[in-house]
């Protein structure tokens, strides 16, 4: 065997040989990868950096965005006037950015472990379409899904109002694919042993959903709620098509008029720290939850394939 | 607990296009330790998973103490499973584990935390209540799955591969185990394997099934002995198989005369009326070989290929003139074999030992192919818990 490869190298490509020092690599094969890692660095420190300096200026004592003045929280619950506690419009767009975030994950998340569950059952040529239709929303850009239902609304459906209702059914469409796809994968990886498991024990079909499959598919459940928690946060192009009055503008919307209306300030600095808190408070809920859930799986030091799907 | 009579009539399983069992008729009585073996693909499982109630038969009936289940829902048969991953609810404790069917079965829950002490302590599993199951090791989980089933009491338990996740020694101690429990209980046991020396360890009788058919039903000791064809025999541990004819006249009485390439042998077991091609098999272990020198009925030359060492016996492979392999078993008693690569011998195939078997029209070397199979890789099935 050994004999074979040592031919067919030479005789594949006679002049190796020769080329051979010159294509040697320098040095040790194995140093660390120092232009790798210099680039990883600079990478991380150009996004963050960012958003370090806007989240610093939210506790700035003076009302610059640009001149450090001294600490203060003034911007957050101090002003009498203009601090995100005390202005209403700001105020009120964390209420609708959190009321928001809410009802599209508790609408959301059910509609779509119910589709997994029903995409995983009915294997036929339709429900592989249906399938593909969820990788849809990755792919359509999100403004021509904001336009769409924004005519939809306005046009067709006119029950639908525009304004919290509205937001909530754009963003339940576009979020959906969060837990349609992740809760299908983890179907798949599931199988069907511990549901038949359950009914060989004597569980009806429904039983062994609920008891085997749900407490199976509850860490998937999880993450593709917080996972849709924190996009309906961060959302901005649908909220801003659907949304009516200057009450039902999420935090997103609201940094975005005022600055587009010259209203800037070390307030909006702070209402988008409490938009990034609100979606990192998520994430780590998420991460911590799904270990915990899934805690009874894990071989030691073994991340699983949903956790790097989920990004968390 | 009573009962456990499984009668198989004509259990056909279609999917689409593709037969996976074709008309399958068996009886198992109550309290039987019962194999179906072949390898996989030969519709053993399919047939357990029919009597388990996960596929509907596409015809034929089974019928569980004279009632015909074929139609029933897994959860209305009174049959319980040990799948091959397991299957454990990763998120329920051990005594969860055990517990689980007795809530559907109406145990009181007065009995239940003793019928689960009861069943632990059956599988020796006693002080691992508390576990989970990716806390335990392969064998543990394997004997709650055991307990999990047996908690309930069913009238036949099935088992498909149950072992064959397990490393080869734990199979073995397994093994006896699972023999052992199976007459303690005195449940009939349906247990699928593609391991030949798992079914004949532990079964009363065992069905070998090919393409979805029986090749052969009975004791071991009748299929290992007296295999029906060419494909039970290779299949039932190593066989050495050759192409034959059988010599014309003589037919019926005494031995019956074949003719392997240029020599002729006496064979006085199998179809000794056969005629035309036949297969004539041997088992290693009836094999001698002898110094050339040595002559006698039945004593063809033959050439040493290779000797593999194997402990406690040493296989002699050795080549005839026209080509057929052998293979020979020797005991290692003390002293190395006379023989290295390249020795000419004679080997001895006592006609007593050779069996005349009918031709299935294919040759020597399908029949292993077939025999092989693929190993059992589960890619499509369950994660386990443990990874």
């Amino acid at each position: 065997m050994a004999s074979t490869v040592g031919e067919s190298i030479t005789t594949s490509s006679p002049d190796q040989a020769e080329l051979a020092p010159s294509r040697r690599p320098r040095g040790n094969p194995w140093r660390r990868p120092y232009a790798m890692e210099g680039f990883t660095w600079l990478y991380i420190v150009w996004s963050i950096v960012p958003i370090a300096i806007a989240v610093l200026f939210s506790f700035n004592k003076g009302a610059s965005q640009a001149t450090w003045q001294g600490f203060s929280t003034q911007w957050y619950v101090g002003n009498q006037v203009t601090s995100v506690l005390h202005n209403p419009g700001l105020h009120q767009a964390v209420i609708q950015t959190l009321v928001l975030a809410v009802l599209t994950t508790v609408i959301c998340v059910p509609i779509g472990v119910g589709f997994a569950i029903g995409i995983d059952r009915w294997r036929t040529r339709t429900a592989n379409g249906l399938n593909v239709v969820m990788i849809f929303s990755f792919v359509i850009p999100e403004l021509l899904l904001a336009v769409a239902l924004f005519l939809l609304v306005t046009q067709a459906l006119t029950f639908i109002k525009l304004g919290t209702p509205a937001e909530v059914a754009g963003l339940v469409v576009w979020n959906i694919s969060w837990p349609a796809i992740i809760v299908r994968a983890r179907l798949v990886s599931i199988g069907r042993s511990y549901e038949e498991a359950a009914c060989d024990l004597g569980a009806s079909r429904f039983g062994a959903i609920w008891r085997v499959l749900l407490p199976l598919l509850a860490p998937a459940i999880f993450a593709s709620a917080v996972l849709v928690f924190a996009s309906t946060v961060d959302d901005f192009v649908i909220v801003e098509q659907l949304s009516s009055t200057s009450n039902t503008q999420p935090m997103s919307v609201a940094i975005y008029s005022n600055v587009h209306a010259g209203l800037s300030g070390p307030a909006l600095n702070a209402l988008a720290t409490i938009m990034l808190f609100i979606s990192l408070v998520a994430a780590l809920i998420g991460f911590l939850g799904y270990r915990w859930m899934s805690r009874g799986e894990r071989t030691k030091g073994g991340a699983d394939a949903l956790t790097g799907i989920a990004g968390i | 607990m009573s009962g456990g009579h499984v009668k198989l009539e004509s259990l056909i399983k279609r999917f689409d296009g593709f037969t996976a069992v074709d008309g399958i008729s068996v009886e198992i009585q109550a309290g039987e330790f019962f194999s179906l073996l072949g390898p996989s693909g030969c519709g053993k499982t399919t047939t357990l998973r029919m009597l388990a109630g996960f596929e509907p038969p596409t015809s034929g009936k089974i019928l569980l103490d004279g009632t015909d289940v074929g139609n029933w829902a897994p959860n209305r048969r009174n049959v319980n499973t040990v799948f091959q991953s397991y299957a454990l609810f990763p998120f329920l404790t051990v005594a969860e584990n055990v517990a689980f069917g007795m809530k559907y079965k109406s145990v009181p829950k007065s009995e239940r935390d003793g019928r689960v002490a009861e069943a632990l302590e059956l599988v020796q599993l006693s002080g691992l209540e508390k576990r989970r199951p990716n806390q335990l090791s392969g064998g543990q989980q394997q004997r709650v799955a055991l307990a999990r089933a047996l908690v309930l009491r069913p009238s036949v338990l099935l088992l498909d591969e149950p072992l064959g996740a397990l490393d080869a020694k734990l199979r073995r101690t397994l093994q006896v185990e699972l023999g052992a429990l199976q007459k303690q209980v005195g449940i009939t046991f349906l247990y699928v394997t593609h391991d030949q020396e798992e079914a004949l360890t532990m079964s009363d009788r065992l069905a070998v099934m090919n393409h979805g058919r029986i090749a052969q039903l009975g004791t071991p000791e009748e299929v290992y002995d007296e295999p029906a064809d060419a494909y039970v025999a290779d299949f039932l541990g190593v066989s050495n198989l050759m192409d034959a004819q059988v010599e014309p006249g003589g037919k019926g009485q005494g031995p019956c005369r074949v003719r392997v390439g240029d020599f002729t042998l006496e064979a006085q077991a199998g179809q000794l009326d056969a005629t035309g091609d036949v297969k004539v098999a041997i088992r290693p272990e009836r094999i001698h070989v002898h110094p050339y020198e040595d002559g006698g009925v039945n004593c063809v030359p033959a050439m040493v290929e290779r000797l593999v060492f194997l402990g406690s016996t040493t296989h002699i492979y050795v080549r005839l003139a026209n080509g057929a392999a052998l293979q020979a078993l020797v005991r290692n008693e003390g002293s190395a074999v006379p023989y290295s690569q390249g020795t000419p011998v004679k080997v001895d195939l006592p006609a007593d030992a050779l069996r005349v078997l009918p031709d299935p029209g294919v040759s020597v070397s399908e029949i292993h192919d077939e025999t092989l199979g693929d190993q059992p890789l589960d890619l499509t099935g369950s994660v386990q818990a443990t990874g």
